[in-house]
């Protein structure tokens, strides 16, 4: 696992049908995060975060080059393929916690394994164990019913419930106070380390910069693939 | 509480958040669905119950106003015939043409509102009430002479007799299960009077046939002819005490069937007793001579227009009654069909429109789902159960009310019209019925499903407004 990276992006170009030629959205030369890495993305809107974000995810189709996510080419697999190695290698935090209204916040959890190779029958255990050390003492309570605090966490452990090499947080801070909001970014950044997951958070809140050890704008990143280019 | 998610969990869920919805649909889908599967039960068992019971005979006479009433009347029990026809008429058919048989029946009387057929033995020997298949006891033996009566299976199972038991017939239908205790007969139409004077004895119980005739009675004419001079001469007597005492008001109905003073006739009459004239008879089954292994003699035709000459009589063919009645009814039952079609068509439409209108409130969680790990086609797929699903409970709730249904539409069936439809739901027209129903559910899935398919991922994840 040490050995492989957790995300590489090599040669990525991307462009939106009906833009203009060449006009690429995203265009990363070579981009990597070594496992348990984290680091910063920043970007002001329109610079194609979400759009970078979807494609690591693998739920827009690679147009040009590759993107390997724990040492898996995106571009190799059948679209459900793709989603499966989603659901098994990389979990998502979202600015809205994006729980499933109706169920109970170990089944949020265990909707996350449904993915997994663990077998159905540990399902809830291991929800249950991971929603503990998240320290949410009422796991079948709806999720509506606990404090947005407590939601973040149920959203995190979903996140990490099938050990992803990657995390992907996006805008994970954007509807929280300055004081939530450092817990969040701790809760999130303290889990990734705990279970060895890659962080890639995009964001364009300065308050995180400090966070982060490695930080690159979005911009530079394709600004480096254009002068590539252009050599 | 399980130990894991499925998808099954996803889509039950999913239908009990939308409770009401669900209910609705299923309700709507199951009405549907009864309503083609009662359609189907009546339409086969009702062409089945219509085909039997005309049995063996080539032709029915009586004196109805129609062929089809004397059919009706004279097969189905639908009431009993108003004008009688006389015995030398009988005489007269029975010896004029080749007949195989020349069965004489007396409709008019019954016991607790199961018609009472008076025959002769020639109906149990020589009359099959289904071509090929003659008359079984389940217990007993068929009337021999006076005051036996033969009960048809479902008469046995509504009166609840057995053999040995005394019974006494009301003289006219009836109208309802009276009785007829009351001392002094009820004004009104027809009201039935019971001859508790004579007593019948159960001789014999039938096994059920399919036909009309099981809900009746049968016993001797003899039996019925002494009981009809009992009362022409009864009334000849307060003719006479009204006559004699124009005071006596309590003699002055006209039609007084007041037996409580029978004693002054003891003992009952017997056959020595009866003129012709209290030998009326209000059918005959008739078959001519057919040679061996044909049921339709070339004569028929001829005979059928000698009888229809003669004007005091009424002649009709069963087989082309019940062709023709059925061409009336046959082309109502495929408007129903088609009916029943389109509100089945109909279920489905609500289907997905409930399953529609839910798909904007699931995109968000479609969305999720996708990013756990879903793939597309798994979502299509749970789209697609969940309409399913409420297909099969709908096809299965439906079956439920069909069955019910479609006893109280052969209860009214038998109440008003006299017929006797055992309703039969042959397993394929059932598993076609319900495949039917499940392939609509997911004919109704498409396209929300597909809408499921083609949801946004990032877009739906966003932040609301």
């Amino acid at each position: 696992m040490s050995t492989t990276l957790a995300l590489h992006i090599r040669s990525l170009k991307f462009q939106y049908p009906g833009t203009a030629d060449k006009q690429w959205t995203v265009n990363i030369l070579d981009f990597k995060l070594a496992p348990a890495e984290q680091t910063l993305l920043t970007g002001g809107s329109g610079s194609g975060k979400s759009t970078l974000l979807q494609l690591v995810a693998g739920l827009l189709d690679i147009q040009q080059g590759s993107i390997e996510v724990a040492g898996v080419s995106l571009a190799s697999l059948s679209r459900a393929k793709r989603d499966l190695h989603r659901g098994r290698t990389t979990g998502m935090i979202f600015q809205t916690f994006n729980l499933l209204h109706g169920f109970s916040a170990c089944e949020n959890v265990m909707a996350a394994l449904m993915f997994s190779s663990i077998p159905p029958s540990q399902h809830r255990a291991t929800a249950l164990q991971l929603l503990a050390q998240l320290g949410i003492d009422k796991p079948d309570s709806d999720p509506d019913r606990l404090s947005v605090g407590q939601q973040q966490r149920v959203a995190v452990a979903r996140a990490i419930a099938c050990k992803p090499a990657l995390i992907l947080a996006d805008e994970p801070t954007a509807s929280l106070d300055p004081e939530n909001a450092g817990g969040a970014m701790d809760l999130i950044q303290q889990t990734c380390r705990s279970i060895g997951a890659a962080l890639l958070c995009v964001s364009h809140d300065p308050a995180m910069a400090s966070r982060f050890e490695r930080r690159i704008s979005l911009r530079d990143l394709n600004a480096q693939a254009t002068q590539e280019a252009a050599r | 509480m399980s130990n894991s998610m499925t998808d099954w969990t996803i889509i039950l869920r999913s239908l009990r958040a939308r409770l009401f919805s669900t209910i609705t649909t299923v309700v709507t889908v199951a009405v549907a669905v009864a309503l083609m599967l009662v359609l189907l039960m009546m339409r086969d068992s009702g062409r089945r119950a219509f085909e039997r019971g005309s049995g063996n005979m080539h032709l029915l006479v009586s004196a109805d106003a129609s062929p089809l009433v004397s059919i009706l009347n004279g097969i189905f029990y639908a009431n009993p015939p108003r004008r009688p026809i006389a015995w030398s008429k009988y005489q007269e058919i029975a010896a004029k043409f080749p007949l195989d048989f020349a069965v004489p029946t007396q409709l008019g009387d019954s016991y607790q509102g199961n018609p009472v057929l008076a025959t002769t033995p020639e109906f149990f020997t020589k009359f099959q009430p289904v071509p090929k298949e003659p008359w079984k006891l389940v217990s007993g033996k068929f009337f021999a002479t006076e005051w036996q009566v033969v009960l048809g299976a479902r008469a046995a199972a509504t009166t609840g007799l057995k053999l040995g038991d005394q019974i006494a017939l009301t003289h006219g239908a009836g109208g309802s299960r009276d009785t007829g205790a009351s001392k002094d007969a009820q004004p009104g139409p027809a009201p039935g009077h019971v001859h508790s004077e004579f007593k019948y004895t159960v001789v014999g119980i039938l096994e059920p046939t399919g036909s009309a005739h099981d809900r009746a009675l049968f016993t001797n004419l003899n039996s019925t002819w002494i009981i009809h001079a009992f009362d022409r001469r009864e009334r000849a007597e307060h003719a006479a005490d009204s006559s004699k005492d124009h005071d006596h008001a309590d003699h002055d109905h006209d039609h007084d069937h007041d037996h409580d003073h029978k004693a002054h006739h003891e003992p009952p009459m017997t056959l020595a007793d009866i003129t012709d004239e209290d030998r009326k008879v209000t059918g005959l089954y008739l078959r001519l001579i057919t040679r061996e292994g044909s049921d339709s003699p070339a004569n028929l035709p001829q005979i059928f227009d000698m009888l229809r000459r003669d004007p005091t009589i009424t002649v009709a063919q069963p087989n082309q009654e019940i062709t023709r009645l059925f061409s009336i009814v046959g082309n109502i039952d495929q408007i129903l069909v088609g009916m029943a079609g389109v509100v089945m068509a109909s279920s489905g439409i609500a289907i997905m429109l409930a399953l529609y209108n839910s798909m904007e409130q699931r995109r968000r969680q479609i969305a999720v789902l996708r990013v756990l790990g879903a793939s597309q086609t798994r979502i299509f797929g749970l789209v697609l159960t969940e309409s399913a699903l409420v297909g099969v409970l709908g096809a299965i709730l439906g079956l439920v009310i069909s069955l019910l249904g479609v006893r109280i539409v052969t209860a009214i069936m038998r109440d008003r019209l006299g017929l006797v439809i055992e309703p039969l739901l042959s397993p394929e027209v059932a598993m076609l019925v319900v495949v039917a129903t499940i392939a609509l559910g997911v004919l109704a899935g498409f396209i929300p499903a597909l809408m499921a398919y083609r949801t946004p991922v990032a877009k739906n994840l966003k932040p609301l407004g």
